[in-house]
């Protein structure tokens, strides 16, 4: 699975649900409020999960473990 | 449209309105506005000194009962033993509006007055009942010590009888003086003496005193009084002695009781004869007796005085506030006098003015008239304060946005997206699964308890917190995602997937494994095969300035574009193409080309390719120093496209200086001036100072538009560098959260983690408390202190100086629910 598949793949879903977002939320006083954070909070988790898959899709280092004295 | 409902996105309209109130309904009017609290009064007299205006005869009657109140506040509280004071909440309330409205206020000025001179009475009788039942006490003291002082001295009195006998015959006076002593055992001085107390730490001063003064013809003895006195108005000790001071002669005693008059000592006159002050003493005591009665009766009749009061108190605070703000309003407003009318301006929000006039309907029911206020609205070109209709929720955001400045009115509200971006900027500095959990549980605590804790009176750090519980609450649950993102939870890793790594056998102690990545990746968040590992930081830190960057870049663009609608709504489109698309344009080409390069880098397999991963630090800076040299490459066609996006970053901020200053002086349009340009900077600017000289007659403002532009362009260009290394404090924070959570970690629990006997076990729970308790003080309340301001910051200076105006005014109406609790 490393492939640079699921980046695309999620982001679809996420432009669905803040699409669902944007047409769903019912009218009411707090409908701006909602409708803002739901989306914003949708684009800021899915930004942040790309970020770090991406970062660790193809690492330039790899970890160096030292035994120690325990286990 | 969003006209059904109020918006955060930005001000609610306002209008400006004209109210005429007949005077005879004024008061109920203004009471009903402010218990609405919908509307900000303009002064309409602002050139009347505030002793001339029409309702000063009525302040200054509130203004006594205010002071009355607080008077009384004051004796309630310097109790003590605490005095009850009903709620207001439960008290029954006080009619002020209305036809009986006079009546009641007229009653209440009556009911206070009494209290007040009872009380006072009560006080003075009490002190007085105080200072006389000490001297009371105080001479009984002296008549017991000095009876102990003639006793001892009697046994001597036959020496001194002895002495005197064989001497010359006894003079006449004394034996006018010793008819007067009756019975045995009696004494007879021929030395007088001066009795009294006096303060325990001046009676060595006042034996020195005394016998330089008398040079030493004196004798004087004195005893400690056990018990001190306490002080009952500031509960302060003081210990006293009596004494007795022997002396011959009028002028001696005279000097004698000047210097204790003088020390501050009080002076009790005692009789010589036993019997006579045997009766000194039971006559004192009779007498402290009946005084402590009284006081005591006064005491207990001042204690349901005050008991009584404290019923009320609150009520009477109540009115009188909202007395004093309704006839401080009734003074903004303007008395027309030919038809007995205020007039009264003031700015409403215009959804409310329905409400409004069915407040002001009602107000004319209850005062009992037929001619009900009229409400007009007005046209102005007066910019109205700017009004942003909150709820218990948005307030907390709203309050920490405005604390930067108040939008300009009609602009975009940046507090709408506060309501997300900033906890999410303050999650990705503080993410941890554990620390994101306990914050959570405290912001849902505060919430639940909401109603109880919003009516007590929490202190001013508690009360902080409790007004930012709906900001808290989202912090924890974005901290909890981010904690997931970073895998770290108390500084331990969670394994919910398999690891993409893999580690080969152990060889021996003190060896090292390189791990090797397999052909799945960690689905969610960070893998935790990084955890423990020894050049874990290398990759993670890469990882989160990496990060902040992209996120940074992406929150600034959000920020700038917020520019747009702003500039649709005032109606200016030429700020679009002269500020907003060179701003893009420029940010983008520089910025967004690194985020652009970060991304792609990290998509390419490097293990595949034969070309070294290039430096994307390296990059950026030799794309500046020598443009269109590549050394490592990171695609193809770098070179070219690297300086493609130079110029563009050039043109946008020459055509920004150009357009604006150009444009903002009603030339026909902007010339076409990027093919210039791209012959050379010098030229282009050249080219519109040249053109400056032909326009004579407005020069000077074309010069400073200028300036001010090239001002506006330079801070941008430089704003944008630094603001972007600016977010690098995501990673700085997020770094100093993780490492401080492992020290505490490693230094508390770690060494007690295999208990070995029951003391082990118990060092263990010691231990565990010890590192929950520094959790959550260094951990959760400092770092998350810490990460507060640092998002805050975030807000204020990187995204508000892309879009925000501010200047505007807040909207504050006379609300009674708003008003200060003075006590």
């Amino acid at each position: 699975m490393a492939s640079i598949l699921p980046v695309f793949l999620v982001l679809v879903i996420v432009a669905a649900l803040m699409t669902a977002a944007f047409l769903f939320v019912p009218k009411g006083p707090n409908h701006t409020v909602i409708r803002t954070g739901l989306m914003i909070a949708l684009a800021a988790c899915y930004l942040m999960w790309m970020v770090t898959y991406m970062a660790q899709l193809h690492p330039l280092v790899s970890p160096v473990i030292t035994i120690k004295a325990e286990d | 449209m969003a006209d059904d409902y109020p918006s955060l996105l930005r001000s609610e309209q306002m209008s400006l309105v004209q109210l005429f109130v007949p005077t005879e309904v004024a008061h109920d009017t203004v009471a009903e506005l402010g218990e609405l609290g919908n509307m900000q009064f303009k002064d309409l007299n602002p050139n009347v000194n505030p002793f001339q205006r029409s309702f000063v005869g009525e302040i200054r009657r509130i203004d006594e009962m205010a002071r009355r109140v607080r008077f009384f506040s004051a004796q309630l509280a310097a109790e003590k033993d605490v005095v009850p004071i009903r709620p207001l909440y439960d008290s029954a309330p006080l009619i002020t509006v209305g036809p009986r409205a006079a009546q009641t206020i007229d009653e209440l000025d009556v009911t206070l007055t009494e209290h007040e001179s009872r009380l006072v009475k009560m006080n003075e009788s009490y002190q007085t009942l105080s200072t006389r039942t000490r001297e009371l006490i105080e001479a009984k003291h002296v008549l017991r010590e000095t009876a102990v002082f003639f006793d001892r001295a009697q046994g001597q009195q036959t020496d001194i009888r002895t002495s005197f006998d064989e001497s010359s015959a006894p003079l006449l006076q004394h034996d006018d003086r010793e008819n007067q002593f009756s019975s045995v055992g009696n004494v007879q001085f021929d030395l007088e003496f001066v009795t009294g107390t006096l303060d325990r730490a001046r009676i060595p001063t006042f034996e020195r005193v005394l016998w330089r003064v008398l040079r030493g013809n004196l004798y004087m003895n004195h005893t400690d009084i056990v018990e001190p006195f306490v002080d009952p108005a500031t509960g302060s000790e003081t210990r006293k002695n009596v004494f007795i001071i022997f002396a011959h002669g009028d002028a001696l005693l005279a000097k004698i009781r000047k210097v204790a008059e003088s020390m501050g000592a009080t002076l009790y006159p005692i009789d010589a004869n036993a019997d006579k002050r045997a009766e000194a003493l039971r006559e004192v005591s009779v007498r402290l007796e009946d005084i402590e009665t009284v006081l005591y009766n006064t005491g207990s009749n001042r204690r349901s005085e005050i008991v009584k009061i404290g019923e009320s108190l609150r009520s009477w605070q109540d009115v009188v506030k909202k007395e004093k703000l309704i006839y401080e309003t009734l003074n903004l407003f303007n008395y027309d006098v030919r038809r007995k009318t205020l007039i009264a301006e003031g700015w409403v929000p215009t959804r409310d003015i329905t409400t409004i006039q069915v407040a002001l309907r009602s107000a004319t029911e209850e005062s009992g008239t037929s001619v009900p206020p009229i409400l007009h609205e007005l046209r102005t070109s007066k910019t109205p304060p700017t009004y942003h209709r909150t709820n218990k929720f948005t307030e907390g955001f709203q309050t920490i946005m405005d604390s930067y400045g108040i939008a300009a009115y009609q602009e975009i509200n940046p507090g709408l997206f506060a309501v997300v971006t900033f906890p999410f900027l303050f999650a990705i500095m503080f993410g941890d699964i554990g620390h994101g959990f306990i914050i959570l549980f405290a912001a849902l605590y505060m919430i639940l308890a909401e109603r109880k804790l919003a009516k007590q009176d929490l202190g001013e750090i508690v009360g902080q917190f409790f007004f930012g519980r709906y900001i808290i609450l989202l912090m924890g649950a974005f901290s909890i995602y981010t904690g997931l993102m970073y895998n770290d939870i108390f500084s331990k890793s969670l394994h919910l997937w398999h690891s993409g790594w893999n580690f080969p056998g152990a060889e021996g102690v003190g060896s090292k494994i390189v791990g090797t990545i397999g052909s799945h990746r960690y689905p969610f968040g960070l893998d935790p095969g990084w955890h423990g590992a020894d050049n874990n930081l290398v990759f993670v830190n890469s990882y989160k300035m990496k990060m902040s960057i992209v996120l940074g870049v992406i929150h600034m663009t959000f920020a700038l574009c917020l520019q747009v609608p702003n500039h649709i709504k005032f109606k200016r489109p030429v700020d679009i193409y002269a500020n907003f698309i060179p701003q893009i344009i420029f940010l983008m080409s520089i910025f967004g080309y690194l985020v652009i390069t970060i991304l792609y880098k990290w998509s390419v397999d490097w293990s595949q390719t034969d070309v070294k991963p290039p430096s994307l630090l390296v990059m950026l800076i030799s794309m500046f120093l020598s443009p269109g040299t590549v050394e490592e490459p990171l695609y193809r066609g770098q070179g070219p496209i690297q300086v493609v996006l130079l110029l563009l970053a050039a043109v946008c901020e020459m055509k920004k200086i150009h357009d604006q200053g150009y444009v903002g002086l009603n030339h026909e349009g902007p010339r076409d001036s990027s093919d210039e340009a791209l012959e050379g900077e010098e030229e282009g600017n050249g080219r519109a100072i040249a053109e400056a000289a032909d326009e004579e007659h407005e020069e000077h403002d074309f010069g400073e538009v200028v300036i001010h532009q090239i001002i506006h362009t330079i801070e941008f260009c430089l704003g944008c560098i630094s603001h972007t290394a600016s977010y690098l404090r995501l990673w700085a924070l997020s770094l100093a959260h993780a490492q401080l959570s492992e020290v505490l970690w490693s230094m508390t629990i770690e060494g007690f983690l295999n208990p070995a006997g029951v003391i082990g076990w118990i060092a263990l729970i010691i231990i565990s408390a010890l590192w929950f308790v520094l959790t959550i003080f260094i951990l959760c309340i400092m770092e998350g202190l810490s990460a507060f301001l640092h998002a805050l910051r975030l807000h204020w200076v990187e995204a508000n100086s892309k879009h925000f105006e501010g200047g505007g005014h807040a909207f504050t109406p006379l609300s009674f629910a708003n008003a200060e609790f003075k006590e």
